[in-house]
């Protein structure tokens, strides 16, 4: 009777663990899902970028004439310095535009977000192009 | 009494057991609610859906720009109308916040046709001017917008001018130049004077005393000499604005 209070106190233990082992495993996926409010805010920032690069029909100029210097250079000015960036411009039939590419890094962390904005010239040749805008910050 | 404290060291292994429960469920529950509140937050913020909204207005401007500054050269309003409907076509191909519908109605009130209205007098006042009228309908599962928003681009030109003859046929001409965009004073990219002379116009240059005066809020005086042998002194102004639209008038100066 002696011995087998011994062996049941083990697997009281032993239940409590597994129980408290689960719990962690369950929750674990939980906490590291993306911080939304964040994600939200670097939309933001990249979403008024642009409008404010396009503003004055800027962001269309520099497409297409080709800039792709002086686009980077905007966009490292406008941006705050610890953004990663990465933006990419198709035409109208989905190609791609920029021959060269236009970001400060190739880091993309997990939590990198993707702004679509379409933009259209102001010159007497009106082009449309899609702007594809990955951000990310630092971990 | 000594049974009652077996019986309580026996069923400590259960009380252990239960307390174990009791904490995953506070430390499961507490895990859920912050995901959840995350969760509404992530999906209640509103603003990527104005800044949206936004960028197709501006988009929209920007084609009526370009579209004028092109129906301003060329003279024909057909690309204004080709030039929305690739818009609209690129516009209604995005999902990002559900289904678009962009649609547009161009201007028909006269002086309007087919949203375009060109007046490029002969009294001093000329006019580059385009406009339309958009509806946007946004809908997915969640919410529906449903906006309308117009745009005109205007670009106003007024042109006064007078003279003095100087001796015989040599008159002193003064031209001031307003320029006007959407009602406010606008800076031109490039202004070109004609003057004539019987049925020839002709450019004034540096030989002629040529001079511009910029008054930085839209206002241009120039001035010039010439022999001119009429009593009547026309002069033929063309303007391109920053936004590259272009813009004419011709006038009959005065007699100071």
């Amino acid at each position: 009777m002696l011995d087998n209070k011994g062996q049941i106190r083990i697997i009281e233990a032993f239940l409590a663990i597994s129980v408290m082992f689960s719990v962690l495993v369950l929750t674990a996926p939980m906490s590291s899902t993306p911080d939304f409010e964040k994600q939200g805010r670097l939309k933001k920032l990249g979403a008024q970028v642009l409008i404010e690069l396009d503003n004055n029909g800027t962001l269309g100029k520099l497409i297409e004439d080709g800039n792709w210097i002086a686009l980077r250079q905007a966009m490292n000015l406008f941006l705050p310095a610890s953004t990663f960036y990465n933006l990419t411009v198709y035409d109208e039939n989905m190609q791609r535009v920029n021959t060269e590419e236009v970001s400060n890094s190739n880091q993309q962390g997990p939590e990198a977000i993707v702004i679509q904005y379409l933009c259209a010239t102001q010159s007497s040749e009106t082009h449309f192009y899609t702007v594809w805008l990955q951000l990310a910050w630092p971990k | 009494m000594k049974a009652k404290e077996m019986n309580r060291k026996q069923s400590s292994g259960q009380v252990i057991l239960i307390a174990v429960l009791a904490i995953a469920l506070i430390l499961l529950s507490t895990q859920i609610y912050v995901f959840e509140v995350q969760m509404s937050r992530g999906n209640f913020n509103s603003s990527p859906l104005n800044d949206y909204i936004f960028a197709i207005k501006l988009g929209s401007r920007n084609v009526v720009i370009g579209s004028i500054a092109n129906a301003s050269e060329s003279g024909s309003s057909t690309t204004f109308v080709a030039n929305l409907d690739r818009w609209v076509a690129l516009v209604n191909k995005q999902n990002q916040f559900g289904r678009s519908a962009l649609n547009y109605t161009v201007e028909e009130t006269t002086p309007y046709s087919s949203g375009i209205w060109l007046f490029w007098g002969t009294n001093g006042f000329g006019v580059s001017s385009a406009s339309v009228q958009f509806t946007l309908n946004l809908s997915d599962r969640e919410a529906d917008a449903d906006l309308s928003y117009f745009i005109n681009i205007t670009t106003t030109l007024t042109v006064k001018g007078s003279y003095r003859t100087i001796l015989g046929d040599e008159k002193q001409v003064n031209v001031t130049v307003n320029l006007l965009n959407d009602g406010k004073p606008a800076l031109a990219n490039q202004i070109t004077l004609y003057y004539r002379i019987l049925n020839t116009w002709s450019v004034p240059n540096a030989s002629n005393n040529y001079a511009v005066t910029d008054y930085g809020n839209g206002t241009y005086v120039t001035s010039f000499l010439a022999n001119i042998p009429s009593q009547t002194v026309e002069v033929s102004v063309s303007v391109r604005d920053q936004r590259q639209i272009l813009v004419k008038t011709n006038a009959t100066c005065s007699q100071r």
